[in-house]
């Protein structure tokens, strides 16, 4: 013990402690902003202007009422406007295919092609993890409580940090005066099996 | 400084309190084929350990058929097959000895529930379990390559290291309850099925509600052919055993 201690007492072990504490450090920091970074997607999709356009988050994601994922359109969803839509495809004078915008170009390649769009999920949890969209919307709430308000966003980002504390948090605001709802919500079993 | 007080842990279980979900296996018209043994593996994402490993009674099965020798070895009679799951009992003795809390009670459902990213594999509660139904994940199985096309969506794949049981079939209760809700009423008698009853060619295995005095696994569980195994510890198990007596099922 001694001996550890007169070690420790070296300058150049203590600066070689404190490098390798910082090296950790970083490292982890790195690791939980890599999390946090939305992963690159096929297609830079903007919310913001179909949003805008007023189209209902249930009309691409209709999963959400339904079952526990809310899925990602398919490309005969996206195809099934922007296949009509005047401004591009009009039969009278229809704009050639290589002015069109980028993205959209990119998604006239997988109709073409008859390939499926492979959208990144941006919000997942763990395996361990088991989220049901449905009971959520059938309890009233709105879509940007949890993702945020996507008429300011173009590519779908992470909002807030979901974690259980995020989750429970909310689970406990709203079961206040029910404690058979709390004992539901806040039961183990309602999220991992 | 002041110690905060720890909370003392203890099932929450009052006496006679007949839990929410319960199982009666009738042992009358059990064949042993090991269908449920199958469907559940399947349903649960269980992987297959291989020969050697099932040699060391590394076996991974949530349920196994049992069937016992009585007497000396000339004359053995051999008892009826047995298929025997996690009996959720209502004062489970898993509980009070896991010491990261990953074996815990549901409220809500009342059943007793393995929370898999707790668990640090102590073992523990197999070792307390009187039923010998928890199994231990030795090793990351291998799954050979069509078989993970059929993992079930709704259950963890467990890691290595992690202590598992029968859940009844705990995505298929919330499933129906969910259903239940979202129409507005009460999950009806046998809306929720687990695999292994789903499976059962002779229909040996039903269940359903205890809470609710109608349902078809009520009326066997207080049928006087019913009996619980290991009574005598009081661990309250909600499965009941249907042996002999009355040719009435539900007499």
């Amino acid at each position: 013990m001694a001996n550890l201690l007169e070690i420790l007492k070296k300058k150049e072990v203590v600066l070689l402690l404190v490098i390798a504490f910082l090296a950790l450090l970083s490292g982890g920091a790195w690791a939980m902003y890599q999390t946090q970074i939305p992963p690159e997607q096929p297609i830079q999709f903007p919310h913001n202007i179909h949003v805008g356009l007023q189209i209902q988050c249930l009309y691409c994601h209709p999963g959400a009422q339904r079952q526990a994922s809310a899925g990602l359109p398919t490309q005969q969803k996206c195809w099934a406007c922007h296949g009509q839509l005047r401004k591009y495809s009009d039969p009278a004078a229809p704009v050639a295919l290589n002015l069109w915008p980028t993205e959209l170009q990119k998604l006239a390649g997988y109709v073409e092609r008859n390939e499926p769009i492979p959208w990144v999920p941006v919000y997942q949890v763990p395996d361990h993890v088991h989220f049901n969209h449905r009971p959520h919307i059938a309890a009233g709430f709105a879509c940007e409580t949890c993702h945020g308000d996507m008429s300011k966003k173009t590519v779908a980002t992470v909002g807030e940090t979901v974690n259980m504390g995020w989750c429970i948090n909310c689970h406990l605001e709203n079961s206040v005066e029910d404690p058979l709802k709390r004992t539901k919500l806040i039961d183990c079993a309602t999220c991992h099996y | 400084m002041a110690i905060p007080k720890i909370p003392e842990f203890k099932a929450e279980w009052k006496e006679g309190e007949e839990g929410r979900w319960g199982m009666a296996v009738d042992m009358d018209l059990c064949t042993g084929c090991q269908a449920c043994v199958v469907a559940c593996s399947m349903e649960n994402n269980v992987p297959f350990v291989g020969e050697a490993e099932a040699g060391y009674g590394r076996s991974l099965g949530w349920i196994r058929v049992e069937r016992l020798w009585e007497g000396q070895y000339p004359e053995v009679k051999m008892t009826p097959y047995q298929p025997v799951m996690c009996q959720q009992c209502g004062s489970a003795p898993c509980e009070p000895v896991c010491p990261v809390f990953a074996t815990v009670h549901s409220q809500a459902e009342q059943l007793n529930v393995q929370v898999y990213n707790r668990c640090v594999g102590t073992r523990y509660c197999a070792n307390n379990c009187p039923y010998v139904v928890r199994v231990f994940n030795w090793a990351d199985f291998d799954r050979p390559d069509p078989l993970p096309n059929q993992f079930n969506p709704d259950v963890t794949v467990r890691r290595r290291g992690v202590m598992e049981k029968c859940t009844f079939c705990i995505q298929r209760i919330h499933r129906a309850e969910d259903q239940a809700k979202a129409e507005g009423r009460e999950v009806l008698d046998g809306e929720a099925q687990p695999a292994c009853a789903q499976a059962c060619p002779a229909d040996a295995i039903v269940f359903g509600r205890l809470d609710d005095p109608e349902s078809r696994v009520s009326k066997l569980s207080r049928s006087n052919r019913g009996s619980h195994l290991l009574e005598e510890l009081g661990t309250q198990p909600r499965v009941t055993y249907l042996k002999g007596g009355s040719n009435d099922r539900l007499g």
